[in-house]
């Protein structure tokens, strides 16, 4: 058994064990029925899906498994940090001062999963959101612009969000 | 029916929906009528999850739960679908 | 602890009225989606948070915790797709400056 196939059963199992996951969230049910028919079904997608959602390339340990203690916390600075920005939202949408620009910078972050939230974090935050993400480029529309710099940009931007999630993943 | 407090919040969510109909009416492009249709599913989302608090119907926050799934799967399909043709010239 | 659920909810149909405001005033497709995504966020979860205090601990809160969950992963995304087919489409970003010189 050569080191291909190895890699390959365990992409299929950590696909199964998310996807079991999710299926306890969904249901809130742990009679031993439903436990059998929600790995049956985990383990025939995980079948068909597991090249989708692990890449054959993201070989780290980091990249796969979060770390637990700074996962529980992201969530409550990330409630606060929507609040203050949608009451900053409510003077531009009454005054209808604004200056929208889109900026380009790139992230330090590797894995797909960290740069998908680094994303969504962005959307969420005081007028920015991401358009798209191609390579190592995040191109955002930024709502009331101070810089167009790049560099500058990014600091103002991307914040603390990318230490938090330099934390949980790599 | 008892009028309480969640029952005038759902009509006033209701009247908000109306809203978003009227922004997918005049819309200039696509992407504003599918904006209005995002809002639009989360408000009656918020709907359906006040219906199933305030009748006391667990059922209810299943219905929510699948409209939310069906809705999203549809909005990232009328994108895909959307993507490379020139629509509006 | 009524006073706060209703406090919570009540500040959900606010943030909701004034994204709809905001859809309906603001003057391109990226800024629309700006008023969209952040107040429709924010609008969902403060009504849930609000549900969840006013029904206490049982099975309904943990079903509504599990759709809060849902929308805080899946409407940001569905904002980067509209966004994202705007601008492979091509529409340009509305600028300040570029009304002005239209203006004079």
């Amino acid at each position: 058994m050569d080191i291909h196939q190895k890699w390959k059963i365990v992409r299929i199992l950590l696909t199964t064990v998310y996807l079991m996951i999710g299926w306890l969230a969904f249901t809130c049910n742990i009679a031993p029925f439903s436990l059998l028919l929600g790995f049956l079904f985990s383990f025939t997608l995980a079948l068909f899906t597991y090249d989708i959602f692990i890449e054959k390339r993201e070989v780290a340990r980091r990249a796969l498994i979060p770390r637990i203690s700074p996962l529980l916390i992201y969530p409550f600075v990330l409630i606060f940090k929507i609040y203050l920005s949608s009451f900053k939202m409510i003077p531009a949408i009454l005054t209808m001062e604004i200056n929208p620009r889109i900026v380009h910078f790139r992230t330090r972050l590797k894995s797909e999963i960290a740069r998908a939230l680094l994303a969504n974090s962005i959307t969420l935050t005081p007028g920015t959101l991401t358009l798209d993400l191609y390579e190592d480029y995040l191109i955002v529309h930024w709502l009331n612009a101070k810089t167009i710099h790049s560099h500058y940009a990014a600091k103002l931007i991307k914040g603390h969000f990318e230490t938090w999630l330099k934390k949980i993943w790599i | 029916m008892d009028i309480n407090i969640l029952t005038i919040v759902i009509f006033l969510l209701l009247i908000n929906s109306l809203v978003s109909v009227y922004r997918i009416i005049i819309g200039p492009t696509h992407q504003d009528r599918l904006i209005g249709l995002n809002l639009i599913l989360s408000q009656v989302t918020a709907i359906m999850v006040i219906a199933a608090v305030n009748f006391h119907r667990a059922i209810y926050l299943d219905v929510a739960l699948v409209y939310a799934i069906l809705g999203y799967i549809s909005i990232i399909a009328i994108t895909k679908y959307l993507k490379g043709k020139k629509l509006h010239e | 602890m009524r006073l706060i659920a209703y406090l919570f909810i009540g500040m959900g149909v606010f943030f909701a009225t004034f994204g709809n405001i905001g859809i309906l005033r603001f003057p391109d497709v990226y800024t629309r989606l700006q008023a969209s995504s952040k107040c429709g966020i924010t609008s969902i979860i403060s009504i849930f948070i609000g549900l969840m205090i006013l029904e206490g601990l049982s099975f309904v809160t943990v079903r509504i915790l599990v759709i809060t969950m849902f929308f805080f992963i899946t409407s940001p995304v569905s904002s980067h797709a509209i966004g994202r087919s705007a601008y492979e489409e091509g529409i340009l970003p509305w600028r300040k400056e570029k009304e002005k010189e239209k203006g004079e």
